[in-house]
């Protein structure tokens, strides 16, 4: 590995951006200089020696696991369905505290099955946030931009307020709200302590019209930051959330057909480009920010010493 | 104390599972004496033992403390070690069916339970670490031990209370950032509320107290200290709190059958409160006063 430089830990890969073992991907993240990884459940699910060996490969690695994914179709289910995935959700949970991850990602409701009562959607997204609690995990709940109610991070917003649970916040995905059109202004309306996550996207057609062409391009032609034609979007929303005081990671979300069948340093030599791109072009980073060692608010430990 | 009312609805709003004190704390280890003797140091007196399982009964005034040793069928995570911790708490509740399907609906993780033939099946969730919460509502007609234990013969079955022991509450350590996540899953299962950062009890006055909404034990979390870095984010119970009406005579009842306090400038025995030395690797008692007469 040589000496690289410029500051990129802002910034990580998502798995499902590369082909090929979860052992060569995190060695390809880590060559090209990245210090985090986000994880999907099949990485270890599919390993072949089994999920505690794939624990053990990501703990080797040394990455920090930025977090996990992806719980689908959750919130606004009912009976029996809704037991259903209170099993999966249990499972997703399981696995995200088997690789330490921070948080697990939850996507909006697509399924016709689920109501559109929003205060439904937010009292089994408060329940999700309680089972996550034992384990030391929060969600993060991103509005797709195909979700059936909730499909854009503003609305996804007002379930997380609504559902009022400390460790369930706003995953922020760069593709779903390009793809939706949703204005950046609205970021400012947000608490930047309740955005868990951001994912960055960018894809090079301009209109997405369809939630059909959503899909297709959401899964199959999505590229990294900087290679598209929402450059000054993804700039714009990365400077705005920073702006706003949000100090979480920042992932790759980027899925590609194309990345899937060339080889994995490539890939990530792409992924880190465009991490220098925001680091140091966009957000100007030289240092690491203060207390990204995530010792405890010093807030926090004044309350409690005036208690004494 | 004044008994809650289950009379009207705004008591139900208030304790939604009918939550009425602690019935028993459950330590596990590996070395069962050694804890017995520490415990019976602190009063408590071997009243019986399980039919099945390496479990011991242990019991002063309304104080019950069950040692379980028993092994098998657990996950080896949370196999007894030689260092006892507090592995599970018994809550009273009104309807013990009631509560846990109260819990689970709000997001508690069931714990499957390994029962053997004619025991009772007691329902139990998940709590902080590997520990679980148990729900028992036969605390006043009937009594759970009489169906799992076996009595020892001679030993008196209800010993009292030394100096007027009863239970106070638990301590909890939890990880950093971690005060908002367990107050929300504390008040939202059960009904626990936060008391303001000015009310305290004890020596011991940090963290955030919470207060079961029936009023007879609290909870107190600690997060790690300022500035640590908290790398594995263990949580767990720490110990337990016992409430004593005047803690001097209590820390001298306790003394004269050897329990040592820990006695130091920033730390030592007073009216408010005393903590025993660590025995064990890690097992204390907490003293604080509380006024609450023990039937």
């Amino acid at each position: 590995m040589t000496q690289r430089s410029g500051f990129v830990d802002d910034f990580g890969m998502d798995t499902i951006t590369l082909s090929g073992s979860l052992p060569a991907k995190l060695l390809a993240m880590r060559d090209a200089g990245f210090t985090q990884v986000m994880l999907k459940a099949s990485d270890l699910v599919g390993h072949p020696e089994g999920v505690d060996d794939a624990v053990r490969v990501v703990k080797a690695s040394g990455l920090r696991v930025t977090g996990f994914q992806v719980l689908r179709d959750f919130e606004g289910l009912s009976g029996h369905l809704h037991d259903y995935k209170v099993d999966i959700a249990k499972s997703m949970l399981e696995m995200a505290r088997a690789v330490s991850a921070p948080l697990l990602l939850a996507c909006s409701s697509t399924s016709t099955h689920a109501t559109q009562d929003i205060d439904a959607l937010a009292r089994d997204l408060r329940k999700l946030a309680m089972l996550a609690v034992p384990l030391g995990i929060r969600i993060a709940y991103e509005g797709l931009s195909w979700g059936r109610t909730i499909n854009e991070f503003t609305t996804a917003w007002e379930v997380v307020s609504r559902a009022d649970a400390p460790n369930l916040g706003l995953g922020i995905d760069s593709f779903h709200i390009f793809a939706a059109n949703t204005p950046l202004t609205e970021l400012d309306a947000l608490d930047p302590d309740k955005i868990f996550l951001a994912q960055l996207a960018d894809f090079m057609w301009h209109e997405v019209r369809s939630f059909e062409e959503r899909i297709a391009t959401a899964r199959h032609f999505r590229v990294f930051p900087g290679e598209g034609v929402h450059s000054a979007q993804v700039a714009e929303l990365v400077q705005r959330l920073v702006a706003l005081g949000y100090r979480g990671d920042f992932s790759f979300e980027v899925f590609n057909d194309d990345y899937q069948q060339i080889p994995l340093a490539a890939v990530a030599e792409r992924a880190r480009r465009s991490a220098l791109w925001l680091g140091e072009e966009v957000l100007r980073r030289s240092v690491p920010l203060p207390n990204a060692m995530r010792l405890r608010k010093a807030g926090a430990a004044a309350a409690s010493e005036s208690a004494t | 104390m004044p008994q809650t009312t289950d009379r009207e609805a705004i008591a139900d709003v208030a304790n939604p599972l009918g939550l009425d004190g602690i019935e028993f704390v459950e330590y596990a280890t590996s070395r069962p004496q050694a804890l017995g003797q520490v415990l019976e140091m602190m009063g408590f007196k071997p009243v019986a033992r399980h039919r099945s399982r390496e479990v011991l009964l242990y019991r002063q005034g309304s104080m019950n403390v069950v040692i379980n040793a028993h092994a098998g069928g657990r996950a080896s995570s949370v196999a007894p070690n030689e260092t006892p911790v507090i592995a599970a708490v018994a809550l009273r509740v009104r309807d013990a069916a009631a509560a846990y399907r109260h819990a689970l609906e709000r997001g508690a993780w069931s714990v499957p339970t390994q029962v053997e033939v004619m025991e009772l099946n007691i329902p139990a969730i998940h709590g902080v670490g590997a520990s679980r919460l148990y729900f028992v509502d036969r605390y006043q007609e009937f009594s759970i031990y009489d169906v799992d234990f076996v009595p020892i013969p001679t030993v008196e079955r209800a010993p009292p209370a030394l100096a007027g022991l009863h239970w106070f509450g638990l301590v909890q350590y939890i990880g950093n950032d971690r005060m908002e996540d367990w107050t929300e899953f504390y008040r939202e299962l059960f009904g626990f509320d936060a008391l303001p950062d000015e009310q305290r009890f004890g020596i011991l006055p940090k963290g955030r107290i919470l207060r079961s909404p029936c009023q007879k034990f609290y909870l107190q979390l600690i997060e790690p200290e300022p500035g640590i870095v908290d790398v594995d984010g263990d949580e767990s119970f720490s110990r337990v709190g016992l409430g004593a009406p005047d803690v001097a005579a209590a820390v001298r009842a306790l003394r004269a059958r050897g329990v040592e306090f820990v006695e130091s400038s920033d730390l030592h025995s007073g009216s408010r409160g005393a903590l025993t030395k660590s025995r064990l690797g890690g097992v204390m008692f907490e003293l604080v006063h509380s006024e609450r007469s023990v039937p």
